[in-house]
């Protein structure tokens, strides 16, 4: 049988040129945080990953351009900083968009949306992050070049210790509801997408999310009268 | 005219219905498009959730291309 990628999917030089155009584009859209960034039409989503599914190159780095931002948001909220960064989370997103890559010419539509393909990738692969001791190796951060256009020290702290806190919040929730959270708002994924992730209707997922914000705002209540 | 109470109305359509469970909808949708929410900024649950997406939309000075081994 032959392949009908132009390349070997266990080939690292090749899967990381389309890899680093991905990030790149990604970086930029997590900035900017704009939705159509972040989550792209549906219809036009399985067109590409049908063109994807078949080898097409251009349509390859396309799909994983647009899922990867959706991602790296899923894995940070998951696994959140280590010594206050973010490279083990950055690190599995990576992971699951290489096991995607792997993954396309096996896939088969099967009139799921292919975000829940990807997402049951990214929750497995974040499960193993949980349970492997690898988040004890924390890289350092190479030294800026130059002057740091980023929010300052105070405001990165205060921001900090606030997702700290969400995330604390959100730990104690019931699982289905903290993964619900986190696919609905940070990954940006719609309800029906969410759905086809956690095995649950539209509907469903949108009293879920009702209850488990509800659940929040009580929590975050609690400790404020605390 | 037969008056038809509003919870009576909402389990025939559905809990999914219910004018609150839209509201918390329409407002997640806002928060995942990372658009203004409008005056729910003194929503606890919505001030903390937006934390969290700032934090993890945040730009890295550099993002590894390969897993580390």
């Amino acid at each position: 049988m032959t392949n009908p990628y132009p390349f070997t999917m266990t080939t690292c030089g090749i899967v990381a040129g389309i890899m680093r155009n991905v990030t790149e584009g990604c970086v930029a859209d997590a900035k900017t945080g704009v939705r159509l960034a972040t989550r792209s039409d549906e219809s036009d989503l399985r067109d590409l990953t049908s063109l994807a599914v078949q080898g097409d190159r251009t349509a390859i780095e396309s799909l994983l351009g647009q899922l990867r931002p959706m991602v790296v948001r899923y894995c940070r909220a998951r696994l959140g900083r280590v010594s206050g960064h973010y490279h083990i989370a950055d690190d599995v997103a990576q992971e699951v968009c290489i096991a995607v890559l792997a993954a396309l010419p096996r896939y088969r539509d099967m009139g799921r949306p292919f975000a829940s393909f990807v997402f049951g990738i990214a929750s497995h692969k974040v499960a193993d992050a949980l349970r492997s001791s690898v988040r004890s190796a924390v890289p350092t951060q190479d030294l800026p070049d130059g002057p740091d256009q980023g929010p300052g020290p105070e405001e990165t702290v205060v921001r900090y210790i606030e997702a700290e806190h969400a995330r604390a919040l959100l730990s104690r929730l019931p699982d289905n509801q903290r993964e619900l959270i986190i696919l609905r708002v940070v990954s940006g994924l719609s309800a029906e997408e969410t759905g086809n992730v956690l095995g649950m209707s539209p509907g469903a997922v949108r009293v879920a999310q009702h209850r488990a914000l509800a659940r929040l705002r009580q929590m975050a209540d609690m400790e404020s009268i605390a | 005219m037969t008056a038809v109470h509003p919870a009576r109305s909402i389990r025939k359509r559905g809990p999914d219905a219910d004018p609150d469970v839209l509201r918390t909808d329409a407002l997640i949708d806002a928060l995942a498009a990372r658009r203004p929410v409008g005056d729910e900024h003194d929503d606890p649950a919505v001030r903390l959730l937006q934390a969290l997406t700032a934090d993890v939309d945040q730009r890295l000075s550099s993002v590894s291309i390969t897993p580390s081994t």
